[in-house]
């Protein structure tokens, strides 16, 4: 009897352990449908969007959070995205997660979002460090990526296949910079050789700033000469020592690549030291509102290259500004919610376009988009080779009373660029 | 390098360590009496640094004088979060893992409350003097950080007072030395240990108004701080207030004048460099030399 029990009992193990087997077999087997699985039962479209809303990134972060959020929010009210093979429109949602500044975290979340939350696609990573450690993760999990605040070349030429960037080439930043102020020099505004120091933030984004600042100078012979170009540590209590270089070069124009809080630092302690340039550029970084209160009128006067301004002329830029101070009873501060806004945009159009909830597809239809009506210069929305846009710059410079102009491209431009005399500096 | 540039760096090695050994000397104390490494002096730093701003931007109090009275008023808070969590450690000659998570645990809780109360932007204080500078010959002396150093040295002084001619002081050292013979001579520890902890926070948030006046800052605020903190009270040999000082002005002209040779991007190296090089030839650190002297004078 006792033998039966036994016997009965392996059985019933063995029927259990063959049924749990079978389970997992079936559930190995079905998973490479799983897409395909749940979107003929989906109810949305999940979108991962990864970055920082604390640390030291957490300003621009948050900017292009509310910028993604928007996008959602009307598409959603529009009803959705159409995709085709469902033949139904489905609601983007977002699964959101704060990387609190943090390469290691960034990179984590963006490979959570891929792959335990199966998202269709990724948008963020907010700044070249985070947007870096984010990258290697596409092409692993097979989902693309969107950045919205990342445009490092080095990112984009590493051959991965999933990445994308609604970020000019920071290369063209330095160059645009450089030209910007050549057109000065053309208008008699500037003399022509006059010298420049550059201080770059120890990253690649600091690099390439660099070398396009240079190459431009190289291409023009005669209008400027850099006479000193270092790096420095991002979020140093002290720029006294790298400030002092900067004033024995006897430069005449001083450009700085610097994220949002060395800018205020570096500056605050410009001023203190009682430095002049003829013109004075933190790179990307000039008409936040945070800097502007942190150092009051010591901010006029400075300019800065950025991917898009609110002073674009274009009808869908207006409305755009008008829709994001409805959605968060603010205008929009500097480029970083404008970014992001299409970088949503074009991901839910890749995705219509495609008809399917399938990354390879939603991948491929990123690599062929053209999306008009691009809120950023130039008005088209077009991923290049590597993934990364090719959109213009422009040149924004801080006037007196908290105004910030746009004063290049010239045809677009609603304000002169001003060169200050000294006792206004 | 003429005379001038070298004098000027000199000021400003000089004033930037007034203020790293203002934020270090709290986390000194702390560790001096209880052997706890205190990851929660950030959080507190920047709490500080909020409290200022709030006494300023609501009830225009002058930022010096707000940092004047973070000082009692974290004091008080650093008693509570010791009778509240830190009494509940078990006491050790060494700092332990529990001490280091529970620090490390209540610096994120003090971020955390830092974002739900004022956000993720970057807050400064302008005043008149953030800006201005005093000219002395060639020398360029920013007032607001002459302004900060003052009132950092006059802390240090009146806490070196404290320790050498009050009864407290004289608790303090002792419980430094040694803590079991401290309780034999009859210190009362338990109540020492917490108002010592009271002052090292009450430091931490006088250190972080003034260095509001000097930076920008949000919750974040204070995580580069600590790192230069640790370096300093390693160099100067981790129980000493005058070691915390001359660590802070060791660290301070290091950083300052290495630039001249090394570009500006491998600060963050100096001080690593220096807190290895620390911990290898002089484990006992400035004060560590200085006791070596005294003994065999």
């Amino acid at each position: 009897m006792m033998g039966w029990i036994k016997t009965g009992k392996e059985m019933s193990m063995k029927w259990i352990s063959a049924l749990a087997a079978a389970g997992l077999l079936l559930a190995g087997l079905w998973a490479p449908g799983a897409t395909s699985n749940s979107a003929a039962t989906a109810k949305d479209i999940p979108i991962g969007v990864v970055l920082p809303l604390t640390g030291r990134e957490a300003k621009p972060g948050q900017y292009q959070k509310e910028g993604i959020d928007l996008a959602i929010k009307q598409i959603n009210e529009k009803g959705g995205v159409f995709v085709r093979e469902l033949n139904q429109k489905l609601p983007l949602r977002e699964v959101f997660y704060d990387d609190g500044s943090d390469q290691a975290k960034s990179a984590g979340l963006a490979a959570r979002a891929m792959s335990s939350d199966n998202v269709v696609a990724v948008l963020g990573g907010y700044s070249t460090a985070l947007g870096e450690a984010e990258s290697v993760m596409p092409d692993r999990y097979q989902t693309p990526w969107i950045t919205t605040g990342a445009a490092a070349t080095s990112i984009f030429d590493r051959g991965y296949q999933w990445i994308f960037g609604t970020l000019s080439p920071v290369d063209l930043l330095g160059y645009t910079t450089a030209e910007f102020l050549g057109s000065l020099v053309d208008a008699g505004k500037l003399h022509k050789g006059l010298n420049v120091a550059l201080a770059l933030e120890n990253t690649d984004h600091g690099v390439d700033y660099g070398n396009g600042i240079k190459k431009w100078i190289q291409e023009h012979g005669g209008y400027f000469a850099v006479v000193f170009s270092e790096s420095f540590d991002l979020g140093s209590p002290d720029f006294s020592g790298l400030l002092q270089k900067v004033k024995n070069a006897h430069a005449d124009i001083y450009l700085a690549d610097a994220h949002l809080q060395d800018y205020i630092t570096m500056h605050r302690q410009y001023v203190q030291a009682g430095m002049h340039h003829t013109m004075i550029s933190y790179g990307a970084r000039g008409p936040e509102t945070d800097a502007r209160k942190a150092l009051g009128d010591a901010t006029d006067y400075i300019f800065a290259g950025i991917w898009w301004s609110k002073n674009l002329p274009y009808p869908q830029v207006k409305r755009f500004v008008e829709d994001y101070k409805g959605f968060t009873g603010r205008e929009p501060d500097s480029w970083y919610a404008a970014t992001a806004y299409e970088a949503a945009r074009g991901l839910a159009a890749a995705i219509e376009k495609g008809g399917t909830l399938k990354k390879a597809t939603i991948r491929d239809e990123l690599r062929k988009l053209e999306l008009r009506e691009s809120l950023l210069p130039g008005q088209v929305l077009r991923f290049g080779k590597g993934g990364q846009v090719d959109t213009p710059f422009v040149i924004v410079q801080n006037k007196p009373g908290g105004k910030v102009d746009l004063v290049y491209p010239k045809d677009g431009a609603n304000g002169e660029a001003v060169v200050p005399p000294a006792s206004q500096k | 390098m003429d005379t001038a540039d070298f004098a000027n760096l000199l000021v400003s090695a000089l004033l930037l360590a007034g203020i790293y050994a203002a934020m270090s000397v709290g986390m000194t104390i702390v560790y001096g009496v209880m052997k706890i490494v205190n990851l929660a002096h950030a959080g507190f730093l920047m709490l500080g640094a909020y409290f200022v701003l709030e006494l300023y931007e609501s009830w225009n109090v002058d930022p010096l004088a707000g940092s004047l009275l973070a000082f009692p008023l974290f004091l008080l808070a650093g008693m509570l979060v010791h009778w509240l969590l830190v009494k509940r450690i078990p006491v050790s000659d060494q700092p332990t893992l529990a001490s280091l998570l529970l620090m490390f645990g209540l610096w994120l809780v003090l971020q955390n409350i830092g974002y739900l109360v004022w956000g993720n932007s970057d807050r400064s204080i302008l005043t008149t003097r953030t800006l201005s500078s005093l000219h002395v010959g060639p020398i360029t002396i920013p007032t607001v950080r002459l302004m900060v150093f003052i009132p950092a040295v006059c802390s240090l002084l009146l806490l070196e007072f404290v320790l050498r001619k009050t009864w407290y002081g004289r608790a303090v050292r002792a419980l430094m030395q040694n803590r079991y013979a401290g309780r034999l001579a009859g210190i009362p520890v338990e109540k020492m240990a917490r108002l010592t902890f009271g002052v090292g926070i009450g430091f931490a948030g006088a250190a972080g108004g003034l260095l509001a006046q000097l930076y920008s800052f949000s919750p974040d605020f204070g995580h580069g701080f600590l790192l230069r903190s640790f370096v300093i009270i390693v160099l100067g040999g981790l129980e000493s207030f005058w070691g915390a000082a001359a660590g802070a002005l060791v660290l301070a002209l290091v950083e300052t004048f290495s630039i001249l040779v090394l570009p500006a991007g491998y600060q963050p190296a100096i001080a690593f460099s220096l807190l290895v090089l620390a911990l290898i030839l002089l484990p006992g650190g400035i004060a560590g030399i200085f006791a070596k002297k005294q003994r065999w004078a």
